[in-house]
């Protein structure tokens, strides 16, 4: 039951302040102290909405309020302007959209007469309802006058009748908040007392500032639910065949570990207003959002022959138009139910095979020793195995069995069926032993299907090509860095990071037990955010109450520890960060497993250890008889020399056959290139002839645009770049080429999206991007419909293209 | 229609859980079988299963391929198979079509996926050879007196590849062979070799070689195959192990009877699920990538299928929403979300009753907003954060309690590469990022978190549609026997229950046992211990999934199942208990109904103005043999049952029948 006080000073206006805008600015709103503390009692409501229990019900009472309505008043008259305003009943969302109409009135009433008429109203509606919890909310300003007489009846009679009072000050003092008012009235002062009074000689009665409350109700709080006790059986041995031997113990299993789920968010839709009376008729107009209701089709593709079926994943966006003229919409009652066995099929009728026999109960098979528990291999939610609370028998058998598996130190491995003809599952059971009682506990494991046994390269026994260990690589860390490494676990140890325990003793930093799920709690804030005001984007939701990010960030305590053992790890470690672009399509068609080219630049910033030479050069040395299917070479005028180095490869392989690190490209090119950095296969001193020679060899297209959009990219952001201006549009009219025609399209793409971004970036060039902005659309990113042309594809539109030279 | 991949990322934050299986659903695997066909793989060996009987390599690599697409084909049923044999004259007129298969190779089943009929064709063959030894020998002779180029081998599976294989499907050849030195002598050949292979990698497919060695001729891979299988030849998906002059890892060696097994470790494709930066502190941040070791395998969804005459095409489904007055799809782009409006209004007419449809709308104001967008959502559900894993400190390795668990583990390991997924809505922005240094930085940290006996704690946001988990990070040693897999060395992520997610125990006080009854128990469990063992997962694969699997099998070859030839592994060893601890059972029992506070009777306190429904055991017992048990009245019976962790649902004769039965089987 709620109270609310309409009197004029709750039409006072406030100004509230809003979580900062994205840009950091601080903002407020001007709303009322009626509008202000009504967002606490629409919360309240939200949340009886949100449970959506049937015996979760409210009303809601005005008073000040213009009109008389109520059945006190009714009955004996007297109880002036306080008004039913809502009727008890279960809340929805019609009941948050009466509350906004809710306005401040224009004369005064009593709390007191609206709460004898709270409870008398609510005496009647409970009066077959008896076991139902009672509580009252008053939510004022404390500014009208209090009748103070027989207030200590209405306390007799609302302790008889077990009922609770929460009164929601507006600005009432809080000590704990802390919040004092300045220039409080006489009467809110003498009001805030009595209302101090009454609750305290209730049995339940609170008095709050509207400002905590507030604060308070976006605590996570979370949802306990009560674990059922289900019924199973445990056995050890065959309890059919060997009775006398056999165990068969009644136990009861509930969860100990549910993963809890955030609230699921309702899909709406705003109805187009296509009856045009509506706008018409009202002059104000409205947006409707209706729930959307999901449906499920059935599509058949008659197009799709045998052999060649393709899935969705398969179908680019190229050939969907040719998709949809044969797709065609079936029944669900056409359809059948089965299986796939490869290209085959296994019809199935009923959506699954019959399955095994089993019988329900917990089957023990053995024991093992905990310390050989993986605890990596627990695959789901953690139950408790009880005794059966009515046996006193049973509960020794049980307490014997954990004991004894306790002091031995292992656990069991059991197999559980939930119900009979359930699949079985596998898992362990682990003693436990809490104050008063012993219990098992019970964890999923996994089936050998469901271990996957991948080969992952060995970290630390790396072996060269000579089968000889290898002991210094820049994969192995250095003693150095172990040592820097040993500090830094050292510096953020968190297990004495903690608060003081009683005993003043600092423990360990988290505990799962205080740690809310930030979704679940993020959500279901935001759920009742969105159901209590009209428009989130002038009243954006409050940020996260600080409970819940209390863990997502080491304590701060620790880091100051670790700063400097985090400089010594920076410093020996010396991992960079390297930019890259996307992994590119190859011309065949075939998505390779990885660019080997994406390791270059690791290298460059490594000791040139073992650098391998280009391999795609080395494929020229094919011998005649296996030719490698290829894509043609472009044709060049540099062919000539091409064959010449191809020779000279094979040569040197030829000479050192054995040598396991094949030698770098770099060597066998005639004239080294001072502008070229290691690594590179396009130098700062001609990067266009560099390319140009590069395509020409063939295979090295990738690498080589790559290097080129590297390279473009330094020379442009140099300093006294200018000179170099024209030279640099001239290698992107090149690149830009190339990439179209070699389907480097993405390459291409990433290229330009990143060099427009350096350049209008601090220190950047932005002069370089007006000159490239000149050539207009035939420099900027390559579109789809141009890269399909040529057999490719863009994930850009022609228009998104012409838009992103423009701007 | 919305653009096609719209609707395929059916509400991504939707899918947020469903996620490790429909992972592996969704990519296609092909993997091509290499088999040498050389007079050394023909070779005739006794059979180490089977008396009388003869085999040779070739026939057990061909049954291994049976044994795997036949894995396959219940796993992935999208997946294809090939088959092609090497070093034999048969010549592949007949099969191939318009491709350049070198001579000396056959393809005997090209790149398709797999289908019932084409591995019951295998399995003929192989029956057939098994009758007759020298069958194999004949379909497929041996080439005789010089070895077929292995460049020729390789150019060889990259037509038939590119033939057969969908564009997006991860591509594998098997290579199997016994000859370690195939052409002693010609660096010619070598280099070929490792040329076309280079071709065949490029074009995306992985070569996973399986040797096999006999103690008669060991195996020695220095003589050829370590110059030729450069690493990143065997550069399965991650492992940029290029230019570290490291031997690969993926080469197996085994003898003949292991090589199943072997294949079997490799069968499904290692797949990353995700790659994202791991931080360890500001600025110090490495590259990981996650892998699912642990997943529950499920057994495949059955699809609708529908009869058009000629075959069955399986229909696709799709997701529609509807708004429902107007019954007209609406756009997925613009649907917006908010909270449930409650149950309709029941009580009032003033809503919008007048259009005679059930739906609950909202109405505000024009230009308002009152529902968030698909954006807004995610970020309330990763309060922001980016993909990554971020670490917040370490802990005792006693901190992990075994209660502490609420979903399987995730594998992490080094990554120089890092791919950070585009951002929603800004689709074409996909950018990679590469942490230099990650793997000296994760071995460093895993080798001190093992000495120290430390654990890590981490906050993960795995996918950028995921909610943020805190996680236990367990270093894992590397482990394992030369030639074995090995538990590859890395850390296991352990997710952390929330406080939300735990439950309050419902009891606190129980009876306990005094120490007698315990050393009774102790007794047996010291027997039915297993010394140094372990929870065997490789023992236990699932019954249900293996049932399902052969029923489905049986269906598709159009076989009878046979239920009674099924055997379920994971049924206790009955006999082995009994045998070891059948006595000390029984005298744990004995004690137990010595004990005294066993005997206790529990006084109820309950206030609950229910009829006496407590009935003693013994009682019902003796009406039973009186046969009386219909005395009883229901609520009694079900009581019972109740106890006896029984069903209590049905009519009064039912619960008297289940009754009768319990009380005749105890």
């Amino acid at each position: 039951m709620f109270l609310v006080d309409v009197s004029p000073s709750m039409g006072a206006t406030r100004s509230v302040e809003l979580p900062p805008t994205p840009s950091g600015e601080e903002r407020t709103t001007e709303m009322t102290n009626l509008e202000w503390a009504l967002q606490f009692v629409k919360l309240k409501i939200q949340e009886m909405i949100f449970n959506g229990r049937k015996t979760d019900q409210c009303g809601v009472f005005l008073f000040g309020a213009e009109e008389t309505n109520n059945v006190v008043n009714s009955k004996n008259g007297g109880y002036e302007h306080v008004a039913e305003y809502i009727p008890i009943a279960q809340p929805n969302a019609t009941t948050l959209a009466k509350l906004d109409a809710i306005k401040p009135s224009e004369t005064s009433g009593d709390p007191i007469d609206a709460l004898i008429v709270g409870i008398e109203t609510q005496d009647i509606y409970l009066e077959k309802k008896r076991t139902w919890t009672r509580k009252i909310i008053i939510v004022t300003d404390g500014e009208s006058p209090i009748e103070i007489e027989d207030w200590e009846a209405t306390v007799k009679k609302m302790n008889a009748l077990n009922i609770s009072l929460t009164i929601i000050g507006i600005d009432f003092d809080d000590d704990e908040l802390p919040f004092h008012e300045e220039n409080k009235s006489t009467i809110k002062v003498e009001n805030e007392a009595f209302y101090h009074k009454l609750t305290s000689s209730l049995n339940n009665g609170l008095v709050g500032t509207c400002a905590y409350a507030l604060q308070e109700i976006a605590r996570p709080d979370i949802k306990q639910t009560k674990s059922t006790l289900m019924g199973t059986v445990l056995r050890l041995g065959d309890v059919d065949v060997r009775p006398e031997e056999a165990i068969e113990m009644i136990v009861k299993v509930s969860k100990c570990t549910a993963l809890a789920r955030p609230k699921s968010w309702k899909k709406f839709g705003r109805i187009e207003d296509d009856d045009e009376m509506k706008i018409d008729g009202e002059a104000e107009q409205s947006e409707v959002f209706a729930q959307l209701k999901m449906r499920t089709e059935y599509y058949i593709d008659r197009s799709t022959q045998e052999g060649e079926e393709q899935d969705q994943m398969d179908v680019g966006s190229d050939d969907e138009e040719d998709r949809d003229k044969n797709v065609e919409k079936v029944e669900k009652e056409e359809l059948i139910r089965g299986f796939k066995y490869g290209s085959t099929y296994a019809p199935c009728p009923d959506g699954q095979f019959p399955r095994l026999n089993t019988r329900k109960g917990i089957d023990i098979c053995g024991f093992f020793h905990a310390k050989n528990f993986r605890r990596d291999l627990a695959m789901g939610e953690v139950q408790y195995i009880w005794a059966d609370p009515g046996s006193p028998q049973q509960q020794v058998a049980l307490s014997s069995i954990v004991q004894a598996m306790f002091e031995k130190d292992v656990f069991a491995i059991a197999r559980w069926v939930s119900r009979d003809g359930m699949d079985p599952r596998m898992g362990v059971l682990a003693p436990t032993m809490f104050e008063k009682i012993d219990c098992l506990l019970w964890v999923q494991m996994p089936f050998a299907d469901d271990v996957r046994k991948y080969t992952f390269a060995s970290l630390e026994n790396l072996v060269s090509k000579s089968g000889e260990k290898i002991t210094k690589h820049p994969y192995l860390p250095t003693e150095e860095q172990l040592d820097a490494m040993d500090k830094f676990i050292d510096a953020m140890d968190l297990m004495d990071a903690g608060e003081k325990d009683d005993e003043g003793k600092r423990i360990p930093w988290y505990d799962t037990r205080l740690s809310y799920n930030p979704a679940i709690h993020r959500t279901k804030q935001a759920l009742f955010h969105s159901a209590v005001v009209n428009d989130i984007a002038s009243n954006p939701l409050p940020p996260p109450h600080p409970e819940l990010l209390k863990y997502i960030e080491p304590p701060r305590r620790v880091l100051k520890h670790a700063r400097e053992a985090i400089a010594e790890c920076k410093a020996a470690f010396k991992v960079k960060e390297v930019p890259k672009k996307v992994t590119k399509v190859r011309k065949d068609g075939h998505v390779r497993a990885r660019d080997e080219d994406e390791d270059m630049l690791l290298l460059d910033t490594m000791a040139p250890v073992s650098r391998k030479g280009k391999e795609p050069a080395l494929s020229h040395v094919a011998s005649s008889s296996t030719m490698p299917p290829r894509t043609p070479k472009k044709p060049s005028d540099s062919g000539s020399e091409t064959e010449e180095e191809s020779d000279q490869e094979l040569l040197l392989l030829n000479k050192q056959p054995a040598n396991p690190l094949p030698t770098p490209d770099r060597s066998m090119s005639p004239d080294v290139d001072p502008g070229r950095a290691p690594g590179r296969i396009i130098g700062a001193t001609y990067p266009l002839r560099d390319f140009k020679k590069n395509l020409a060899q063939g295979d090295v297209v990738t690498k080589a645009v790559e290097d080129m959009g590297v390279l473009i990219k330094e020379v442009v952001l140099r300093p006294f770049a200018s000179r170099r201006h024209k030279e640099m549009l001239e290698c992107m009219v090149a690149m830009r080429d190339t990439s179209l025609k070699e389907d480097e399209v993405d390459a291409w793409n990433s290229f330009l999206m990143d060099l427009k971004e350096s350049c209008l970036q601090e220190p950047g060039n932005p002069e370089f991007w007006e000159e490239v902005q000149k050539l207009g659309r035939s420099i900027s990113l390559i579109s789809d419909p141009e890269a399909k042309k040529l057999g490719g594809s863009s994930e850009f539109s022609e228009s998104s293209s012409e838009a992103f030279i423009q701007q | 229609m919305p653009p096609f991949d719209d609707w395929n990322i059916i509400d991504e934050e939707e899918e947020e859980e469903l996620q490790d299986a429909s992972f592996f659903e969704g990519k296609r695997d092909v993997i091509l079988f290499c088999i040498d066909c050389s007079e050394s793989m023909h070779e005739l060996r006794d059979d180490p299963n089977y008396e009388d009987v003869k085999t040779s390599h070739l026939f057990t690599a061909l049954e291994a391929a049976v044994q795997i697409q036949k894995k396959k084909v219940i796993v992935g049923p999208n997946d294809s198979a090939g088959i092609v044999l090497f070093n034999t004259t048969c010549s592949s007129e007949a099969k191939n079509h318009a491709t350049e298969i070198k001579k000396n190779s056959f393809v005997y089943q090209t790149i398709t996926p797999i289908s019932a009929p084409a591995i019951q064709e295998l399995i003929q063959l192989l029956d057939a050879a098994r009758e007759d030894p020298e069958l194999l020998r004949s379909t497929f002779p041996p080439l005789t007196g010089k070895k077929m180029p292995m460049g020729d081998v390789f150019t060889s599976c990259n037509w038939v590849l590119r033939d057969g294989a969908p564009k997006t499907a991860s591509k594998r050849v098997f290579l199997i062979t016994d000859d370690d030195n195939p052409h002693p002598g010609s660096k010619q050949l070598l280099t070929s070799a490792r040329t076309t292979l280079l071709d065949l990698t490029q074009s995306g497919a992985q070569v996973e070689p399986f040797f096999i060695a006999t103690p008669e001729k060991p195996f020695d891979p220095s003589k050829f195959y370590s110059s030729v299988l450069l690493p990143n030849v065997l550069n399965d998906d991650d492992d940029d192990n290029e230019d570290t002059g490291v031997l690969p890892e993926s080469i197996s060696i085994t003898r003949v009877e292991d090589l199943l097994s072997q294949m079997r470790f490799h069968e499904v494709p290692k797949r990353a699920i995700f790659s994202i930066p791991f931080r360890l502190a500001d600025g110090f941040v490495i590259g990981v990538k996650g892998y699912g070791l642990v997943t529950e395998q499920k057994k495949g969804s059955y699809k609708y299928f529908i009869d058009l005459g000629d075959r069955m095409e399986v229909a696709n489904s799709r997701t529609v929403y509807l708004d429902e007055d107007h019954q007209a799809e609406f756009d997925k782009t613009k649907i917006v979300y908010g909270m449930s409006l409650g149950a309709p209004a029941v009580e009032d007419g003033s809503d919008e009753e007048g259009e005679g449809t059930e739906s609950v709308s909202r109405i505000v104001p024009f230009g308002k907003r009152p529902f968030y967008t698909a954006d807004e959502i995610r970020s309330f559900r990763t309060l922001d954060l980016e993909p990554g894993i971020k670490l917040l400190g370490f802990k005792d390795r006693e901190e992990l309690v075994f209660e502490d668990n609420v979903k399987h583990s995730v594998f992490i390991h080094p990554d120089e590469l890092v791919c950070l997924r585009p951002i929603l809505g800004s689709r074409n922005k996909l950018s990679m990022q590469k942490y230099s240094g990650s793997k000296r930085t994760f071995t460093a940290l895993l080798k001190k978190m093992i000495e120290r006996e430390k654990l890590g704690l981490v906050l993960a946001l795995t996918r950028r549609n995921a909610a943020p988990i805190f996680c236990a990070m367990l270093p894992q040693a590397e482990n394992g026997d030369e030639g074995e897999w090995k538990e590859p060395a890395g850390f296991h992520l352990i997710p952390l229950p929330f406080a939300d997610d735990i439950r309050a125990a419902p009891m606190e006080e129980a009876f306990r046992a005094p120490d007698e009854v315990k050393d009774a128990a102790r007794a047996w469990i010291d027997k039915l211990c297993v010394k140094n063992g372990a929870y065997p997962p490789d023992s236990y694969p699932n019954p249900a999934l293996a049932y399902h699997n052969a029923q489905l099998q049986a269906s598709a070859f159009r076989e009878e199942f046979d239920p009674e030839a099924f055997e379920d592994l994971t049924r206790p060893k009955y006999d082995m208990i009994h045998k070891r601890a059948g006595n000390l059972m029984k005298e744990w029992k004995r004690a137990l109904v010595n004990d005294e506070s066993a005997n206790a009777v529990i006084v109820t306190t309950g206030t609950k103005r229910k009829a006496d429904v407590s009935v003693d055991e013994a009682e019902i017992r003796s009406k039973h043999e009186a046969g009386a048990l219909g005395k009883l009245r229901v609520d009694q019976l079900k009581e019972f049952l109740k106890s006896k962790s029984q069903p209590v649902s049905g009519k009064k004769a039912e619960l008297a029948e289940r009754v009768a039965d319990w009380l005749d089987s105890h």
